[in-house]
């Protein structure tokens, strides 16, 4: 029974999996060799394995700016968005700070992180202030960002003759590939320990404490004296930051400039991500791993065995489905009630301690 | 027609037939929402409709056929949305983003299973084959019944919905479901039936709003079509607070400044400015700086007798 609960949260994994071998057979394909095209892209070369970590960093980042916000019971749909506004400020940054190396990289994530955390905290600000559902705004913000980089790699921020997109970083902001003739670069061990600490800030210390109080109940963390409306933009901020660095990881070691397509939606597989990773920091490395290689294999698959790449999609969109109902144990819930959740932090002002 | 009274026929023609495709997936999110249902899944719901629009066209050759097919997946949609908000009682925002995630994922996977190409789908039978343009702004919407028919058939909705909803006894039942859950059940009425009939109907609606972008605005269905769409289509919802005839006004206000923005490309008005402010103006609606734009009470609560 017990061995059973430790398999739960991997349930809805083997069900996706299961079911996409009928969807491939649908398909006129054959799954046995979509799925070792699949493998052998992922995991078969040294190459193959470097480029699954690579995509699994930026995926990382930006689930743990998903996750956190789940254990505050707050839906940040606009990772994408964050991505892309951090994305951006890494890249103008990497193109207008011209400093040394060990200084200019950090400078260069560091506005990443603010470019994201200030597109997230609009929507926290706009939740604690006016009780705006931040899953509303935050899909709003994802468009205003898209087509507010498009305008200004279009016009005001274009660098570069041939194509809408920002000039080149400098390369002292370029990483260099931890393993030579790949794109891993040392963006990868950072997110790993920007997991590491999340999980131990959150669980070791008041901040983290008072985030993971106010997703278990908001009543309660009013009743505990958190406050509660500064905790909302806090966490709100802090998630766009993880996502921003996402952004940054990106242009720093993948492009090397800005253009508004770069993210192949990075900020909605995030979501997968986390969902599937019960919003556990730690446990988002692996499911991040996981779609990682999905979104690496899959351009093996659709080479070798002819099976479409957007498969990962409706894969994708599968294991959200299955995380979403509680057939397998653990129920996700976090909108008990938007619409009254925010009235409450509204209109009812915190109850007196009692004297 | 000429000169001022010509450019402004002609951006008002565009803001409609623009609109037209907003109109249709607005009102589906209207009838989910008002019967508890929260639908973000309606740019799925659009991208289902247009691909499966095409697909009825190719096989079927017959425009009604065509309609009929994407009306149906949209329903089939929806119905998946109702199963697992209503009877698995699964939080409906994570549904509404797996339906999106899997009808956009699984639109560009039965492109290129179906037609062998990606990208986008070969030409088919389509509404443009019902009646020539003349070209002259808003009077081709009289002239070419024929092929601007969703158009019609867009208005028509919006008046249907809005009696059914606010005078009919089944619409006032459907908007209790929404408001008050448990005093519509003490009322007597069928929560879980009118939540179903909602999702289902409103899935349909998306999908003919997707329809009409791949088989009446163009004749074929491409990646990333609906670019957005189902999402104004949400902001117009949420400005038009929720009722019929406010969603479809949003839907016309947001058309207009698409065809403003055909119209002032010449005038180096950046077309991004323009595209963004739908989103913003559903930002401010719904922080209630221009009155407070408020849901259903009940809009995403599971129900639990």
């Amino acid at each position: 029974m017990t061995m059973l609960r430790r398999l739960a949260p991997f349930m809805p994994l083997l069900a996706v999996i299961a079911l996409s071998f009928f969807i491939v057979i649908a398909a006129k394909g054959n799954p046995i060799d979509a799925y070792s095209a699949l493998f052998q892209g992922a995991f078969g070369s040294l190459q193959g394995i470097a480029e699954t970590l690579t995509q699994t960093t930026v995926l990382l980042f930006a689930a743990l700016g998903v996750a956190i916000a789940f254990r505050a019971g707050l839906f940040n749909i606009g990772a994408e968005g964050q991505l892309i506004v951090g994305a951006l400020c890494t890249a103008v940054a990497g193109a207008s700070l011209h400093l040394p190396k060990m200084l200019e990289v950090p400078a260069c994530f560091a506005a990443g992180a603010i470019g994201g955390a200030f597109w997230g905290l609009i929507a926290g600000w706009l939740k604690a202030r006016f009780g705006a559902s931040e899953v509303i705004t935050t899909i709003m913000l994802n468009y205003i960002a898209y087509l507010g980089a498009n305008f200004l790699v279009a016009g005001p921020l274009r660098g570069s003759a041939s194509a809408p997109e920002t000039a080149q970083v400098w390369s002292t902001a370029m990483l260099s590939p931890i393993i030579p003739l790949t794109r891993l670069t040392a963006a990868f061990p950072f997110a790993i320990l920007t997991a590491i600490v999340l999980w131990w800030w959150l669980h070791r210390t008041v901040g983290g404490f008072e985030v993971r109080t106010l997703g278990r109940s908001e009543r309660a963390a009013r009743y505990a004296g958190i406050p509660v409306q500064s905790v909302i933009i806090r966490t709100m901020a802090l998630s766009g930051a993880l996502a921003g660095l996402g952004g940054a990881s990106d242009v720093l070691g993948l492009v090397h400039r800005f253009n508004a397509e770069l993210s192949p939606g990075y900020g909605f597989t995030a979501i997968a991500a986390a969902l599937l990773a019960q919003s556990n920091p730690i446990a988002a490395v692996f499911t991040s791993f996981f779609f990682g290689a999905l979104q690496n294999g899959a351009l093996s698959m659709q080479a070798l065995a002819g099976v479409p790449k957007d498969l990962v999609s409706v894969i994708t969109g599968l294991v959200i489905m299955f995380v979403a109902v509680n057939w397998f144990g653990k129920r996700v819930t976090l909108h008990g009630a938007p619409s009254a959740d925010s009235d409450d932090l509204r209109d009812e002002p915190a109850p007196e301690p009692a004297t | 027609m000429n000169g001022l009274l010509g450019l402004v026929a002609a951006v008002l023609a565009i803001a409609l037939i623009k609109a037209t495709p907003l109109v249709y997936a607005a009102l589906g999110g209207v009838i989910s929402e008002s019967a508890g249902i929260i639908n973000i899944a309606l740019e799925g719901m659009m991208a289902a409709g247009a691909f499966s629009a095409v697909l009825g066209s190719f096989y079927f050759h017959n425009l009604a056929l065509a309609v009929l097919v994407a009306m149906l997946t949209g329903a089939a949609l929806g119905l998946l949305l109702a199963y697992l908000a209503v009877t698995q009682r699964a939080d409906q925002i994570v549904v509404g983003m797996a339906i999106n995630v899997l009808a956009i994922g699984g639109a560009a996977f039965l492109l290129a299973v179906v037609f062998g190409q990606p990208g986008a789908s070969p030409e088919v039978k389509s509404f443009s084959s019902l009646g020539r343009v003349a070209s002259e702004g808003l009077m081709d919407l009289f002239v070419s019944p024929g092929r601007y028919m969703l158009f019609w058939v867009a208005i028509a909705l919006v008046a249907i919905v809005h009696i059914y909803l606010y005078r009919t006894r089944s619409g006032l039942h459907l908007r209790a479901v929404g408001e008050s859950p448990h005093a519509a059940l003490t009322a007597g009425i069928n929560v879980i039936g009118y939540r179903y009939a909602a999702a289902i109907v409103g899935g349909a609606l998306a999908a003919l709003g997707g329809a009409y972008l791949s088989i009446g605005e163009v004749d074929l269905y491409s990646d990333g079509m609906v670019a957005g769409r189902g999402f104004i289509a949400l902001a117009a919802v949420i400005f038009g607070r929720w009722t019929p005839l406010g969603a479809a006004g949003a839907c016309v206000f947001f058309g207009f400044f698409s065809s403003l923005q055909i119209a002032l490309q010449r005038a180096q008005v950046p077309a991004q400015l323009l595209e963004m402010l739908p989103y913003v103006l559903t930002i401010i609606a719904i922080a209630g700086l221009i009155g407070r734009s408020r849901p259903p009470a009940a809009d995403g609560v599971p129900f639990t007798a």
